[in-house]
């Protein structure tokens, strides 16, 4: 038992219950104020633990029977997890008149399922692993069909339901297999057995649960969900699966593939390319045709996912991965949460997210225009913002990959041309934002009046187009400070 | 001598900057401080000769003030008697252009603007002459060109002056690539770019430039036939007229366009026999063109034009044939005879209010005394009439081109006698034959400070041939080889006695111009310029023309359509049958993913 290992954990469930007691005790009318009051607090607890709480990076700490490890790499994700569900509380505060069931629950699952993922960047074996996964899942069931007098967002949560249960149920019988193939459920064990007792076992296994995990990052071929869940789910919750759940899966699937790495189970990780090949593609060809915007956000994701793979094989192979996956997970994240909260602002209750929406931004309020603007350029990857600097990362660790093995060649050259290819998506956008064309405009029903922003979300916008430029113009502070996290983090 | 060298060049830059950031506004203080700086550099350039008397200063420089690896250029001015003469030419002519045009430019609207230019000229100027290196040539090179262009198109809401700029700029930018070329390719020759040393190189071996010498001497004598005004890229100058007549005289006649014959000359050294030849050949061709085109101008300030094209034609040519001090004197005393006639031409136009046709002038002898006489001063001295200066340059020019090569001198001598019929003309017909026109009969003498420098300028031709500039120019580029000076003298004299004979039964009391029904159809061609315009211009539409149809057609089919369209056709092809996967149907999607995984296991696992 070491306590200290899990103080975010705690603290963070018992907000959650805070808030769920303060819900009930608050009048009606002050319950609005929940999001805004978690939201603080996550943001009180990030900044005490980067500079409070004596979290030591540099070294490498395991407790609960092996179940659970304190490294920089988890700290890393763990501070991402935070700032992404801030950004989410946030982004709820305005969205909780259109929430029938009260807003302490809603705050309360987020909560609960942010406890999900900072387990999951800590989980060390197979049943943390499983656990984190699921207790990130179930509350997603609840979330994503939040708004119950929606059709839409019943469809997403159904959907997410029956086809996260099928993930489930494959990630179950990967993990009884890789047990009857090893004999232990604890990862950093199965790094020290060699030769595996059964081989064959522990690989089918392993694709399972890599197949199970595949559901959560949404890359091909376990994407389907991701457009129609995104698009019914309350627009908060969407960002969250978009940035929390994704960032989470990408957490326990470079630790698995950390201590099995070995070259017996090689296949994996030419398995893993061709998937990111695929996801690259589907992402970005999707994207093209794509107007509903939350939609759109899904293929980003599926691209971005596929973009990330690259990170992961290269950190399975044993080049520096680590650095260039926080970058992009970190870009990805200011860029998404920027845009989903603008979307979330722009759209009204019940109305398709789609791009007409964004017509005549410019004219309306020029601040979220630019907001949108920056974020949908950095997620196209173009310089100088934070997005092409974490694409660029990658593609270097495949260049140096494909010294060695002429095949990453191919990767690459998909890659660059998935990046043109996205380049589609984003003149849509700013075309719809700044020039939006007459007969669009005639359409549009809507006044053109200005959207009234509060301030925390003025606050968080800015934090997330600061983010987005300093990352893209001033990469080096951000990867020096990921470098001084992970110093101590080798993967061997 | 360096350091003072170098006030003398950056005195015009700081006034030109200090007009631009100061005094816009005050047309009076600009002026005044564009003529003080002027003078500054004449007094400055006075000092400087008369320390040195034509010897060679050592070189103080700035060693490394440009480096591209292994290329570097320094910074420092070269100070011989070749510089240090056209120096004195540049600033003392320039000085006395200057305080004209406070007198001519007085009602114009922009007066600061126009002495802003001025200035910006000067520096330009003095930085080719004190250039020690072609990097630092090439760029006051360039600003010359820069400031010729804002001058000429100083009236630029008048378009035929905006024109003109835009072809003055263009034409020389076509000469100045080439010349652009003949520097790299001295210095990958050559390994140098400094004038000194390149004279060092070339002295111990002269043929070090080795197979492509006179191809390199042809690139680099490019920049002289933009910015001379040689054929075939003459067809500017003419043009360039269109800009106030104290700019013609400064730029268009008596400095910048010489700076290429001062190049020349500067790195004469670099020519091959075969490369001097052509030179040769292109001057004599220009001069005899050009005086044949100057014959049928009505216009006073183009026929002076065509008579720079050709009196520079003639100093190209005494390069050609071997005599660059030659050449050198004949473009000093033209600096000052040929500055000394736009300004009078000037005067005239002024009094005239600008009336710039001759046939519409006419009985300015009486009216107008000072700008006669010297107006006909200078005449003599472009005919070559003893004792005035152009006398002596051009009899040495007949005399190299007699000892050196004998078409040459044929030419040489007919354009002689062009020249004086062509200046008699305009003489005749302006100045002597009766008032034709209601400005004429009424006009009067300039103020003086018109007046003075062009008496400034008519002692300076007068006594230009006596003051040994030849002899200075002969320590600086060696003394020339010249052919029999009486014959020579001979040719010279009788051409200016045809001249004036044919001018004078021509043109004595004449109201229009009979040449023109004489020559018929020859005349038209003379007057058309010999169509030069039209060609090039029809050329550049059909090249241009053609050019713009081979572009747009391959942007059109390649580029947009089989590359941009083809893989957006592609791309939106291939996301719409993916899409098609995204049935909204759980089952489906359940299915997909079970096969998906069935799949990963047969490839991967079994």
């Amino acid at each position: 038992m070491n306590l200290q290992l899990i103080t975010l954990e705690v603290v963070v469930t018992l907000i959650g219950a805070t808030i769920l007691l303060g819900s009930l005790w608050l009048p009606a009318d002050k319950r609005r104020h929940l999001p805004l009051v978690a939201a603080a607090a996550l943001v009180v607890l990030l900044i005490a633990h980067c500079f409070a709480m004596g979290v030591d990076t540099t070294t490498t700490l395991h407790g609960f029977g092996g179940g659970i490890v304190q490294d920089g790499f988890a700290i890393c994700l763990k501070r991402l997890f935070l700032a992404s569900a801030a950004f989410v509380l946030a982004m709820s505060a305005p969205f909780v008149e259109r929430l029938r069931a009260g807003p302490g629950e809603f705050c309360a699952l987020i909560l609960f399922a942010l406890v999900g993922m900072l387990f999951a960047a800590s989980a060390n074996d197979f049943v943390m692993l499983f656990v984190s996964v699921e207790l990130i899942t179930v509350t997603f069931y609840v979330l994503t069909s939040f708004q119950r007098h929606e059709t839409r967002s019943l469809e997403a949560g159904a959907k997410y339901l029956i086809l996260g249960g099928v993930a489930t149920g494959l990630m179950v019988f990967g993990i009884s297999l890789i047990f009857a193939g090893s004999g232990t459920m604890s990862l950093r064990e199965i790094s020290k057995l060699d030769p595996l007792p059964n081989l064959m076992l522990f690989n089918a296994g392993l694709l399972l649960v890599v197949a199970g995990l595949g559901f959560k990052i949404a890359i091909v071929p376990f994407q389907l969900w991701a457009p129609d869940v995104y698009q019914g789910s309350p627009t908060p919750v969407t960002a969250f699966l978009a940035v929390g759940s994704k960032i989470a899966g990408f957490a326990l699937l470079m630790r698995l593939l950390r201590h099995t790495s070995r070259p017996e189970t090689g296949f994996l990780l030419d398995a893993l390319a061709a998937l990111a090949a695929f996801s690259m593609i589907y992402g970005s060809l999707c994207a093209i045709w794509q107007r509903q915007l939350k939609r759109l956000m899904a293929y980003i994701g599926i691209s971005s996912a596929g973009y990330l793979l690259i990170g992961v094989i290269a950190m399975a192979k044993g080049f520096d991965g680590t650095k260039a996956i926080l970058f992009y997970l970190a870009a990805y994240l200011f860029a998404a949460m920027a845009t989903f909260t603008v979307i979330g602002l722009i759209s009204k209750e019940g109305e398709d997210e789609r791009s007409e929406i964004l017509n005549g931004l410019h004219k309306r309020s020029p601040g979220l225009a630019l907001t949108l603007t920056l974020s949908i350029v950095s997620l196209a990857g173009i310089p100088p913002l934070a997005g092409f600097f974490g694409k660029f990362l990658l593609l270097q660790l495949l260049l140096e990959m494909a010294v060695n093995n002429a095949a990453y060649y191919w990767l690459l050259g998909i890659a660059l041309a998935c990046i043109v290819a996205s380049l589609a998506f984003f003149f849509g956008i700013i075309r719809a934002v700044y020039w939006p064309s007459d007969v669009a405009l005639s359409r549009a029903t809507a006044p053109a009046a200005p959207i009234p922003t509060s301030l925390p979300l003025k606050i968080s916008l800015a934090i997330c187009v600061t983010g987005i430029i300093l990352l893209g113009l001033q990469p080096d502070v951000f990867l020096d400070l990921i470098q001084e996290t992970v110093r101590a983090f080798r993967w061997q | 001598m360096a350091p003072l060298a170098l006030i003398a060049l950056f005195l015009p830059l700081a006034s030109a900057v200090a007009i631009a950031l100061f005094t816009r506004r005050n047309a009076s203080v600009s002026a005044g401080i564009s003529i003080g700086a002027s003078l500054g550099a004449f007094l400055i350039s006075a000092l400087i000769f008369n320390q040195l008397r034509g010897a060679t200063a050592p070189e103080t420089l700035n060693p490394n003030w440009l480096s591209i690896g292994d290329f570097k250029v320094d910074f420092g001015v070269t100070l011989d008697a070749l510089s240090q003469l056209m120096l004195l030419v540049v600033t003392g002519v320039g000085s006395a252009i200057h305080i004209y045009s406070w007198g001519y430019m007085r009602a114009d609207r922009s007066v600061s603007r126009y002495f802003a230019g001025l200035s910006l000229f000067m520096f330009s100027m003095l930085g080719i002459v004190l250039a020690r290196n072609f990097v630092q040539m090439f760029i006051f090179w360039e600003l010359v060109g820069v400031s010729s262009y804002l001058l000429i198109g100083h009236w630029y809401e008048r378009a035929s002056a905006a024109d003109a700029a835009k072809k003055a700029f263009i034409t020389n930018r076509i000469g100045d690539f080439g010349f652009l070329l003949g520097i790299l390719m001295v210095w990958a020759a050559l390994g140098t770019i400094n004038f000194s040393s390149i004279a060092d190189i070339m002295k111990a071996n002269p043929l070090a430039l080795g197979a492509l010498g006179t191809g390199t001497g042809l690139l680099i004598f490019c920049g002289c036939v933009g910015k001379s005004a040689q054929f075939p890229l003459h067809v500017w100058l003419p043009d360039a007229m269109e800009g106030p007549t104290p700019v013609s005289a400064l730029i268009h006649a008596a400095t910048m366009v010489a700076a290429g014959v001062y190049m020349l000359c500067r790195v004469f050294i670099l020519f091959t026999p075969e490369a001097l030849s052509v030179i040769a050949w292109i001057g004599g061709g220009t001069a005899i063109l050009a005086a044949l085109m100057a014959v049928q101008q009505n216009d006073i300030k183009r026929i002076l034009a065509y008579s720079t094209l050709s009196q520079l034609g003639y100093m190209v040519m005494a390069v050609g044939l071997g005599g660059p001090a030659t050449a050198m004197f004949h473009l000093t005393t033209h600096a000052f005879f040929k500055a000394l006639l736009f300004l009078g031409a000037g005067s005239v136009i002024y009094a005239l209010h600008h009336e710039q046709d001759i046939w519409k002038m006419g009985g300015l002898k009486s009216k107008m005394s000072v700008t006669f006489w010297t107006f006909l001063i200078a005449t003599l001295a472009l005919c070559g009439v003893p004792p005035f200066s152009g006398f002596f340059s051009k009899d040495e020019i007949l005399a190299l081109a007699l000892g050196h090569n004998m078409p040459l001198f044929v030419i040489a001598s007919i354009v002689a006698v062009l020249t004086t019929f062509y200046m008699f003309r305009l003489v005749i017909v302006a100045f002597i034959n009766p008032a034709k026109s209601d400005p004429a009969s009424h006009a009067h003498e300039s103020p003086s400070v018109m007046t003075l420098p062009l008496v400034f300028l008519a002692v300076l031709t007068i006594a230009g041939g006596f003051i040994g500039i030849d002899k200075l120019y002969e320590v600086a580029l060696g003394k020339t080889e010249l052919g029999n000076h009486t014959v020579a003298m001979a040719a010279g004299l009788g051409a200016f006695a045809i001249g004036l004979i044919a001018a004078w039964t021509l043109y004595a009391n004449a109201t229009a111009d009979s040449l023109t029904t004489r020559l018929g159809a020859m005349a038209h061609w003379m007057r058309d310029r010999f169509y030069f315009d039209e060609c090039y211009e029809w050329l550049n539409r059909w090249t241009q023309e053609l050019l713009a149809t081979v572009a747009d057609w391959f942007d059109r089919w390649i580029i947009a359509g089989a590359g941009v369209k083809g893989l957006s056709l592609a791309a939106e092809l291939g996301g719409g049958l993916l899409r098609l996967m995204q049935t909204g149907n759980v089952q489906t999607y359940a299915l997909l993913i079970a096969l998906a995984t069935a799949l990963l296991f047969w490839r991967y696992i079994l």
